[in-house]
């Protein structure tokens, strides 16, 4: 029972090794298998361990839990896991009949788990950087497994700008071990406490935070995410969004967490960074053409809405809500992206402006796809409603926060009232692949963001112990709410979006160019030595 | 050598990294920061007149073992990344036939 962390690293690991040996027709259910074991091996390690998180310490080889390698899970690290382990089965189902030929897209898939799921667990911080090394090498090598040029500009590009993050996480380390002469979380935490305010800790706060930033996409580090997710294929593109993005937020609570006993008040900036990101995200959204390119986008404002969430204190109510979109924006997002992915396929184009009659032509994608877009878009009885609405209620006091959420929420609305012109249109004369583990992964998906948005009282009070019995998705304020949203992006749609005013066009053709990256990314630490040293 | 110097390595790689316009340049300048960290690691686990650790007769100073542990895994890491990197470049050079970023940058509006 003990043992079940490191087989959770472990089962997909092997299993890729499996596949990578035995290239036959029928290895594709060994994954399937695999994952069935690791979801009921989690099921089992939850039942066990999940109330009393201090019998969750493991250490490898019984070394000095200082010194040794070891893994450490509570219930938000498991949370991630179940939420890893449903992402991971749903894009299996969704590649199953692609993946027939090709046998090292599953290899990958496979192994990216493994080195997730250890990222997820793992209790100090060496090993933290070896995953977020891992997770970049195999994500770069997905991006650019479509094998044509501009993913694999897009694989290098991501690659370096997250390596060069990276490294500023590890100098982090440095400063840590320096300090504490341990690597691992807990003792460091524990060492925090009664220390004096070194400029030495701040400098490793500031270190472990750029990294964090780089792989959450956060404002100025965010270009390289549009690129990567815009042009990988659908399924790998709605993991990435949807759950390796997140590992940058987990790794911002994790350390937030570690230095609590220091008490920086890193609020007020990280909520202005997650506003600036929220915003920004959404303005290039509007502006593209590109149907997953204004999904990436929207990933980079959904982001930014998280981190104005999780950037509270994490007694706060406004911090669960960052936590309950993180989840709701992997169902919905995933959702997105699977069927974008069906779409594209079935026309053969990527133009917003090209596909029309979706309804007609393939009504169940439709309405999943429907589904996937009231959510994003906050409507009652669907599950991003939930999370804006704790954010919402908790920002409520202060004005120029909730105006930020205002903005953002109207740009959002008014992006997907342009991608659903998709939907309208004479029939069109296209081939139609019907494939059912696609549609069977999707509506999978798509009930499941019914059911956080319906039941989400007993899932959260059951698991986090957070009462959000305030929050009502029946009545008619919110739906008037709704609709006022949907009205003014609708007006804003027509006058502006539709017209492709010089605005537009321009924000569309701004180009952040990799030196100017890297100049953002400096830019970035100034800014963070700025507000935590010397104001 | 100085603590101080390995930080003038790092800064030089992020000059390169922030000023450089080809793809090769900027991977190099990717491996000279990661260079400088790990000389920055190690020099702060060492001791002056200290040996190699490994406890044997007569050895009382040692060096700390655990900064040269953790920087052997990420020299492994980093000549991975490096070889992935430069896999990459082919690759580009092969659809845009150049490694400028800016030049490719162009050829993908000019398609």
């Amino acid at each position: 029972m003990q043992f079940i962390p490191v087989y959770l690293i472990f089962i997909p690991v092997i299993t890729a090794l499996f596949i990578y040996v035995f290239k036959n027709k029928h290895i594709n259910y060994l994954a399937l298998v695999a994952q069935l074991a690791m979801t009921i091996l989690l099921i089992m390690y939850f039942t066990a361990y999940g109330d009393n998180p201090e019998a969750t310490l493991f250490v490898f080889g019984d070394w000095d839990a200082r010194v040794g390698i070891s893994l450490y899970n509570d219930r938000l690290s498991i949370s991630f896991m179940f939420l890893t382990i449903f992402t991971w089965w749903m894009v299996l189902i969704y590649t199953f009949n692609f993946r027939e030929t090709d046998h090292n897209f599953l290899f990958f898939l496979m192994f990216l788990q493994g080195v997730f799921l250890g990222f997820l667990q793992s209790n100090d911080l060496f090993n933290l950087f070896v995953f977020l090394e891992l997770t970049t090498i195999i994500v770069t090598i997905l991006i650019a497994f479509k094998k044509t040029g501009d993913a694999y500009r897009a694989g290098i590009y991501y690659e370096l700008i997250n390596v060069s993050g990276v490294l500023f996480f590890l100098l982090g380390i440095i400063i840590l071990y320096n300090s504490f002469g341990t690597i691992n979380l807990l003792a460091i935490k524990a060492g925090l406490e009664g220390m004096e305010d070194l400029t030495a800790l701040r400098m490793a706060y500031i270190f472990l935070m750029v990294g964090a930033s780089v792989k959450a996409a956060l404002f100025p580090l965010y270009t390289w995410l549009p690129k990567a997710h815009g042009v990988a294929q659908s399924g790998i593109s709605a993991l990435l969004s949807g759950l390796i993005v997140k590992g940058g937020l987990y790794l911002f609570i994790r350390i937030n967490d570690m230095f609590s006993p220091a008490n920086y008040s890193y609020s007020d900036f990280f909520f202005v960074v997650g506003g600036i990101t929220a915003g920004i995200g959404v303005m290039f959204a509007l502006s593209q053409k590109d149907i997953k390119q204004i999904l990436a986008y929207h990933t980079v404002s959904q982001v930014g809405i998280m981190m104005m969430g999780l950037s509270s204190l994490p007694t706060n109510d406004l911090f669960y809500g960052g936590l309950y979109h993180v989840f709701n924006h992997a169902l919905f997002k995933s959702l997105l992206f699977l069927g974008a992915g069906v779409i594209i396929k079935a026309y053969r184009s990527k133009k917003v402006a090209d596909i029309r009659g979706v309804m007609r032509t393939m009504p169940v994608v439709s309405i999943l796809m429907i589904v996937g877009m009231l959510s994003i878009t906050g409507a009652p009885l669907f599950n991003g409603f939930i999370s804006k609405t704790i954010i919402k209620y908790g920002i409520y006091d202060q004005e120029w926060k909730y105006w930020i959420l205002f903005f953002v929420n109207i740009g959002t609305a008014t992006s997907f009232i342009k991608m659903s012109q998709i939907f309208f249109g004479p029939r069109p004369m296209t081939i139609i692949l019907k494939d059912a583990p696609q549609r069977l992964s999707m509506i999978i998906i798509a009930f499941s963001c019914v059911m956080l948005g319906t039941l989400y009282i007993p899932i959260s009070s059951g698991y986090f112990g957070v009462d959000l019995s305030y929050i009502t998705p029946f009545g008619l304020i919110p739906l008037y709410d709704y609709i006022a949203t949907l009205t003014i992006g609708f007006c804003f749609y027509k006058l502006v979006i539709e017209k492709d005013v010089t605005m537009v066009r321009y924000i569309r053709e701004f180009k952040v160019s990799f030196e100017t990256a890297n100049y953002l990314m400096i830019g970035y630490v100034v800014a963070l030595v700025t507000y935590f040293i010397i104001l | 050598m100085d603590p101080i110097l390995t930080f003038v390595v790092i800064l030089i790689g992020f000059y390169g990294l922030s000023t450089s316009t080809n793809i090769i340049k900027s991977v190099f300048c990717v491996t000279i920061i990661e260079s400088g960290v790990i000389l920055l690691f190690l020099n702060l686990g060492n001791l002056d007149g200290g040996t190699i650790p490994i406890v044997g007769e007569g050895v009382t100073m040692i060096a700390d073992p655990l900064p040269q542990a953790l920087m052997i895994t990420t020299i492994v890491i980093g000549s991975t990344v490096t070889a992935l990197a430069l896999m990459l470049c082919i690759k580009v050079f092969h659809h845009y036939g150049t490694v400028e970023w800016a030049e490719i940058l162009r050829r993908e509006e000019g398609k």
